[in-house]
């Protein structure tokens, strides 16, 4: 368990700038993870922390200790792969006694954080069966444990439920999030998968070409999105756009075309006026409201106890709403509003 | 109908043609008489008595397995590690190596035989074990590089990067995951290479001498002077090792 500090820290593969100049701090016993697209770099980052990859700048101190130049076997990291890499040819205790082998433990010593650890990922009883025995979550399980049970400084995960059906990568998410809340270790998460982020961390780095654009809880990304790329990648997100036409207090006015009333609402960094930027509304935030702007009800997903609801409106744009059921029964017209104080106006960002 | 069964037939007749003439020569060696004629009139182990008491057939023999020995053992060493270097070269070198280590397989064996003789008389090697070990695992390498490459190209890379993060050192690493994961390859190269040195006959006409003899150079010796059912004993044997061989490997890899 330790502290990990990225510092100026680049790759570049050739001409490729693969990861740019990037500054992270995550405190001890933190889940951080790293979200984004695939070409992201927040894989690159990964492995540079698991000394896979050697950076081409920066360094990287872990537990006050640098450990830029560092192969991997002296990191004491634990590594959860994407496809687990589990031994094939070894049994899942030996699978998991692996790294407690290599450090040359005691017979005993051995067997009983192997035991310990199958116990912690309910695994006790599958020590003796072989790899492909086993279900992809069991497979996952052990590579949770392999990496667990050698008490790494830092626990690296790289989409490690990326194999797993919907059902079982839920399961799988709480265990994640119950072993870590038993045992806090400082947690390096990799997905492009948001609600596994929302789930899971304490804090969220949201990457894209090759940079952290917003790092924070996830009521941070979710409520207070830098630019329209974080807005759509947490959550569900209308975006309108427009042209900015006045900042001021930490709040803007947008103009919409189509639209007789500008829009207002918090104002994030890098507006200025006269640029086109756009407004974000939560699905949640827009409602029926008498006397609010008229709408036909274009399409319906029922989502058991919510439903959502694309709203045409007269200028052409639609929005969708997420609501209760009961709100938007029946009716095909509506009048439409939305709660003023959760909007935001974000910088586009061409993706 | 009629078209499945005349492909049948046609299966069925190539397959004989490809395996009749070589199990021709194992009725041969129990034969009773002094010639080989098949059938034989009449059938006894007198031939393999023949072989087996006469100490220059069981030397040849002996000459045969030592060097089938020794060409395995070199052969799946520097082949093994030969083909762990390939596999860690980036795609030019990779090529080039790859190219140069399968050079014997597509040399013509004469070519071969010429240099390797010219090359052994300078040395002054000839119709010594030395060289007839050093030309047959010339032959045998590209079988053991082939092989092991096979199964490295099916190693996930992953599991060494897994391994060397819980700690693990590189020869560790090795011992540990490489090596058992590729032991297949391994077995099938060994196999080959025996097989190979064992088989070899034209390397070794050239290169062995009064004292040192393999046994296909026997056969082939003998042959010339007179056609005994004994030289169709020898073939049993090399047919029947040839045999085990292969189903060795094949019960190995199937583990």
């Amino acid at each position: 368990m330790s502290t990990v500090q990225f510092a100026g820290i680049s790759k570049s593969f050739g001409t490729f700038r693969a990861l740019d100049p990037t500054d992270l701090d995550i405190p001890q016993g933190e889940f951080l993870t790293l979200l984004g697209p695939s070409g992201s770099g927040k894989t690159t980052l990964l492995n540079i922390c698991a000394g896979y990859l050697v950076p081409s700048a920066g360094r990287l101190v872990v537990g006050g200790r640098d450990v830029t130049a560092l192969p991997p076997r002296l990191r004491n990291m634990g590594m959860v792969f994407q496809n687990y890499a589990l031994f094939p040819h070894m049994t899942v205790a030996e699978n998991v006694a692996y790294g407690l082998t290599v450090r040359r433990l005691a017979r005993e010593e051995i067997a009983r954080r192997v035991a310990e650890v199958l116990r912690m990922t309910r695994l006790d009883g599958y020590g003796d069966r072989a790899i492909r025995e086993l279900s992809g979550g069991q497979q996952q399980r052990v590579a949770l444990a392999r990496a667990m049970v050698i008490q790494p400084d830092i626990l690296l995960m790289d989409e490690p439920l990326g194999a797993l059906d919907r059902q079982l990568r839920k399961e799988v998410q709480l265990e994640i999030r119950r072993l870590h809340a038993a045992r806090p270790r400082t947690t390096i998460y990799v997905t492009h998968d948001q609600e596994e982020a929302l789930v899971m961390s304490d804090r969220i780095a949201v990457m894209r070409a090759g940079r952290i654009v917003q790092i924070g809880s996830g009521t941070d990304l979710y409520e207070r999105p830098v630019d329209t790329f974080v807005a759509g990648f947490l959550g569900e997100s209308n975006l309108i756009a427009g042209t900015v036409s006045a900042i001021a207090d930490g709040r803007a006015t947008l103009v919409v075309p189509g639209l007789a009333q500008p829009l207002e609402g918090r104002a994030a960094d890098g507006l200025s006026v006269g640029a086109p930027a756009s407004a974000l509304l939560r699905p949640e935030t827009v409602r029926a409201h008498a006397g609010g702007l008229s709408a036909r009800v274009a399409e319906r997903v029922y989502l058991g106890e919510l439903v959502a609801v694309r709203l045409s409106l007269a200028n052409g744009h639609d929005l969708w709403s997420r609501r209760l059921i009961s709100e938007w029964n029946g009716r095909d017209v509506v009048e439409v509003g939305w709660d003023a104080s959760a909007i935001s106006i974000l910088p586009n960002v061409l993706v | 109908m009629t078209g499945r069964l005349a492909l049948n037939g046609f299966v069925a007749l190539v397959a004989a043609f490809l395996v009749l003439p070589i199990l021709a020569i194992v009725p041969a060696a129990f034969s009773a008489q002094s010639f080989i004629r098949l059938p034989p009139e009449t059938w006894s182990l007198r031939w393999w008595g023949e072989f087996f008491n006469d100490a220059s057939w069981r030397l040849t023999l002996l000459t045969s397995l030592k060097i089938a020995a020794f060409t395995t053992l070199i052969s799946v060493l520097a082949g093994t590690a030969a083909a762990l270097g390939i596999a860690r070269s980036g795609p030019r070198s990779r090529a080039l190596l790859t190219g140069l280590f399968l050079g014997p397989v597509v040399t013509p064996v004469i070519v071969l035989a010429v240099a390797m003789y010219s090359m052994a008389r300078a040395t002054g090697l000839v119709g010594t074990v030395t060289a007839l070990v050093i030309a047959h695992t010339m032959l045998a390498l590209p079988f053991v590089v082939l092989n092991v490459g096979v199964s490295l190209d099916g190693l996930d890379r992953r599991l060494l990067l897994a391994a060397a993060g819980l700690g693990a050192g590189s020869f560790h690493i090795f011992r540990t995951v490489t090596l058992p994961l590729i032991v297949p390859g391994v077995v099938g190269g060994a196999v080959f290479a025996f097989v190979t040195s064992f088989d070899e006959v034209v390397l070794s006409i050239f290169l062995a001498g009064p004292t040192v003899k393999t046994l296909p150079v026997r056969i082939w010796e003998e042959i010339r002077l007179e056609y005994t059912p004994v030289v169709a004993v020898a073939a049993t044997l090399m047919l029947a090792l040839a045999l085990a061989a292969a189903g060795a490997s094949r019960l190995l890899s199937r583990r």
